[in-house]
């Protein structure tokens, strides 16, 4: 609160200094609306039966509240807002793919069993071989609605109360008053024009009319048909039953199938136990590309890490020097690699490098070497091509950080090493090299960890092609796991399986975090800075 | 101060954002790209004009639609009518997300291929609309007139490509499975054989057959010929072909506005014959498809059967989206030379497996057919191996 406001500002702000305990009104009205949020949610979680999500929400808001006006805990508030989000966007996602990598959740088995269940028996048939019937529509000042039904064999029924009866036996007359041929009233009901039936059509395709034990039902706005209902879920065997051929089809693991082996279209949701990562592990025709995959990411990210960095502290040490003119200027054009989003520079990249008409082979390479370099279609140059754009996406980061961490570095340690007569690359090598490295370390590791699961640029440069001729799964010579992922779960098989894709993913997490661990473990020995008196 | 102020206001904002775009009773709400999306956005204009019935259009991607209805759908914020093409129909039905049609009689006013396309097993999954395949595109400066058999192309390209103007006679996209399927169909190649009641049997392939070879052969025979450039993607092959650079491309109506813009005079045919038996492209459909969560079920069929289904709606719709219509009344209608040959390609083509099996083809495929035009593996061999992969991805799907 600035006591620059002028107006109402300042107006409440003197209030409180004449002692109105603006705090405290602030606080009753944000708990108030949170609260009242909260109990609003709760309501309509209720009516649509979100039980686990009633109890996270209540359990948050609670732990909100007590942390919030509890004076006990007066140092978590500061934590509080920092442990939520991250609770909510990094443990949750976690957690839920954990447990999608133990279903079968994918095409074909999306919708939970009792919704699937509800669609078939809610899928009525219009029975083709009974007669249809031109409907008139009248409606009530009550709002309740009435039907006037022409058979093309001219026998006219009435259809109101859920039950049709033929006319002559319906205490409902028509009556036609203008002598068209057109009833204008049915009983007590009156005619609704076509325009009014559009608006009403949501209620009107629930109501069904029982005649002679068969269902009548809406069909169009201006028709009627005799429906039947095609399914029938049988509780006790957990089947759902064809009632016009008879199959029964069982519930099983995530399909309806009958004894003969033919299933229904519409698969459900279920868990499905360890049958996701079984299949990653003991399949052959999964695992055999992983470990050529692997080796790839592996390299692929260890390479990115290595030549950024090169690249990045060279640049630095150069312009780090202050007698260098137009110091400036070089910095700006060096980051600029690094501000043009990286989507836009992978698809730029990958025009440029085009074997054909790729203005790097037309330009530089034919002339120089009288042969165009086949960039996409060799698994080798396919492999420099991703180095090449990697390194020009990711030196000014490492330019950046080798250049505040040249800051940090005494320049008497320069000094006193010149005295003791070493030359530039002893220095480099002996003192910056070390002092950076310690400091560097964890950066390093997270830009491997992140080029490990790199898939922008491998996907916009090269798609993981070329393909690996005479693979069990089509496999790419650039895949890197993520994206050998990608594809074997939403191009393979039946398109969208996410059991299997999160399983992958979870192994994928599992395989970097031990690297980290091991790289963190094995560079304490760089961690340890030189003592100096 | 000014801030707690803000985060009351948007913790209120969050309360009227969250039912915004999810069908409603008594209102229509309609996914579409953002290619249909104006169109549509026209056609319901009418609608809402006479019944008085809100009709909303939301824009998505067209990759989304697909995906996005399935998570939204279920929980009760989907549309009521999505607009897309056939071969979404496959996922969409085993996920259990639309509903049949019924068309009550209008059946013979549609395009066979159209309806054929639009259906699953014995029911009717969506009204379809427009039609579309690839053809021959070419450039009518440097090719008089499109050739009608395979040697005559061959012939027309020799006298165009020039390797030191960098000029060629024929590019198609590469790899590209749905603009090589023609040459491979040409001889007797398919994707699932048929099975006698019309569905198709995801373990009968005959991508490696004799036919298919025999396509992989006639355009590896242009590539020595100097006539082909490889590794072209869509989008350089579009830029050569505006730029003059190239005779003949095979592509589809997408390109035809560009085209029409960049001033090119250009044809649209059938693509040339392979050995005497028509190259039969892809078919593809576009719809309208019902939600099965819909909650205006009867007032969405009737929206199209009524509205949709007239001369003037599918004309309309037509006239914006540069595709033949799938409506017969509407299509005598239609004067242009091009969208009528688009239309004969179409009605003569193959649609679009849409089986959900077919995700598991297209990475295979266009494997096989990036080996091949690398010359890294024989046509037969590298058929052979993405058959294996396919099966291999079918059967362990299951």
């Amino acid at each position: 609160m600035g006591r620059s406001e002028t107006g109402w500002l300042q107006r409440l702000v003197s209030l409180g200094d004449a002692g109105l305990n603006l705090t405290i009104i602030f606080k009753i009205i944000v708990f108030g609306l949170i609260n009242a949020l909260t109990l609003w949610s709760v309501t309509v979680l209720g009516a649509e039966r979100q039980y686990p999500l009633i109890v996270a929400l209540v359990a948050g808001i609670a732990l909100f509240d007590y942390v919030y006006l509890s004076d006990r805990v007066y140092p978590v508030r500061f934590i509080f807002p920092g442990a939520f989000f991250m609770v909510l966007m990094v443990v949750f996602p976690i957690g839920y793919t954990i447990y999608v990598s133990f279903t079968n959740y994918g095409t074909g088995h999306i919708l939970p069993k009792e919704m699937v269940i509800e669609q078939y028996t809610g899928r009525l048939a219009l029975s083709k071989d009974l007669p249809t019937y031109k409907a008139q529509i009248f409606k009530n000042p009550a709002g309740d609605f009435a039907f006037l039904l022409t058979a093309a064999t001219g026998e006219k029924l009435v259809a109101a109360d859920s039950k049709a009866s033929p006319l002559s036996q319906s205490h409902l007359k028509p009556a036609d008053f203008d002598g068209d041929g057109v009833p204008e009233q049915l009983g007590h009901y009156t005619q609704e024009s076509v325009l009014n039936v559009f608006s009403a059509l949501t209620t009107l395709q629930n109501l069904t009319f029982e005649y002679e034990g068969k269902i009548l039902k809406l069909r169009t706005p201006t028709e009627f048909g005799f429906y039947t209902p095609k399914y029938e879920y049988d509780a006790t065997l957990d089947a759902l039953r064809d009632l016009e051929t008879g199959a029964v089809y069982f519930a099983k693991d995530g399909n309806f199938t009958s004894i003969t082996g033919e299933s229904l279209d519409i698969g459900y949701q279920t868990t499905v136990g360890w049958r996701n990562f079984k299949k990653l592990l003991t399949d052959r025709r999964y695992s055999a590309p992983f470990i050529q995959v692997f080796l790839w990411t592996f390299s692929f990210a260890f390479l990115s890490v290595i030549e950024t960095l090169g690249l990045g502290l060279l640049v630095a040490v150069l312009l780090n020097d202050p007698t260098l003119k137009l110091r400036r200027l070089y910095r700006v054009l060096m980051v600029i690699p690094y501000a043009i989003p990286a989507f836009i520079t992978c698809l730029v990249w990958r025009g440029l490098l085009n074997t054909e008409v790729g203005i790097i082979n037309n330009a530089i390479i034919l002339p120089l070497f009288g042969k165009a370099i086949p960039w996409f279609q060799d698994p080798f140059w396919a492999k420099v091509a991703l180095l090449v754009v990697n390194l020009w996406l990711g030196f000014p980061y490492m330019m950046l950080i080798c250049s505040g961490a040249l800051q940090s570095i005494p320049g008497e340690l320069y000094e006193a090493s010149m005295v003791d007569g070493a030359n530039g690359w002893y220095r480099f090598r002996r003192i910056t090299l070390p002092l950076l490295l310690s400091q560097l370390t964890p950066l390093l590791i997270s830009s491997f960890a992140f080029n490990f699961n790199n898939f922008n640029v491998i996907y916009l440069v090269t798609r993981g092609r070329p393909a690996i001729p005479g693979s069990i799964t089509p496999t790419g010579a650039t895949d890197i796991l993520i994206s050998y992922t990608y594809r074997m779960a939403f191009e393979g098989g039946a398109g969208g399986d996410y059991g299997l894709a999160a399983a992958v993913s979870l192994l994928i997490f599992i395989i970097v975090s031990i690297i980290t661990f091991i790289n963190f473990k094995s560079s304490r020995a760089l961690e340890e800075v030189p003592q100096y008196e | 101060m000014k801030r707690y102020l803000l985060l009351i206001l948007c913790l209120l904002c969050v309360l009227t954002i969250s039912g915004a775009y999810a069908s409603e009773e008594g209102k229509l709400l309609i996914w579409a790209d953002d290619t249909r999306s104006p169109i549509i956005k026209e056609v319901a204009k009418d609608f809402t004009d006479k019944y008085q019935i809100t009709v909303q259009v939301q824009e998505l991607n067209f990759g989304d639609l697909r995906d996005q209805l399935g998570i939204a759908a279920p929980s009760g914020n989907g549309p009521d009518i999505l607009i897309g093409a056939h071969d979404w129909l496959g996922q969409l039905v085993v996920n259990g997300l639309i509903e049949p049609i019924d068309l009550g009689g209008k059946e013979k006013d549609f395009a066979p291929v159209a309806l054929s396309a639009f259906s699953w097993g014995k029911n009717l999954y969506g009204v379809p609309y427009a039609l579309e395949s690839i053809g021959l595109i070419y450039n009518k400066k440097l090719v008089r007139k499109a050739p009608e058999t395979w040697e005559n192309l061959v012939a027309s390209g020799k006298k165009v490509a020039d390797q030191s103007k960098r000029q060629w006679g024929f590019v198609l996209p590469q790899p590209d499975p749905y603009h090589t399927f023609p040459l491979m169909a040409a001889g007797g190649g398919y994707v699932f054989g048929e099975n006698p009641d019309g569905t198709l049997n995801p373990l009968d392939i005959g991508l490696n057959n004799k036919g298919a070879v025999q396509g992989m052969q006639v355009l590896l025979d242009l590539v020595t010929d100097g006539i082909m450039p490889t590794g072209i993607d869509a989008n350089t092959m579009a830029t050569l072909f505006k730029e003059g650079k190239v005779a003949m491309i095979i592509s589809g109506p997408w390109y035809f506005q560009d085209f029409r813009a960049a001033g090119l005079d250009f044809g649209f045919a059938a693509i040339p014959k392979i050995k005497g038996k028509p190259s039969r492209p892809f078919t593809g459909v576009q719809g309208f498809m019902i939600s099965s969560f819909s909650k205006n079920k009867l007032l969405a069929q009737a929206f199209l059967n009524e509205f949709i289904v007239t001369e003037q709606a599918m004309y309309a719709l037509y006239e914006k989206g540069d595709r033949p219509p799938a409506y017969l009344p509407a299509l005598k209608k239609v004067k242009d030379k091009d969208i009528l040959g688009i239309y004969d390609s179409a009605s003569a083509g193959v649609p679009m497996p849409s089986i959900p099996e077919m995700a598991s083809v297209w990475s295979a495929w266009t494997n096989a057919l990036e080996v091949i035009l690398n010359g890294t593996q024989q046509p037969q061999e590298a058929l052979d191996v993405a058959v294996g992969q396919i099966k291999t991805a079918i059967e362990q799907a299951k």
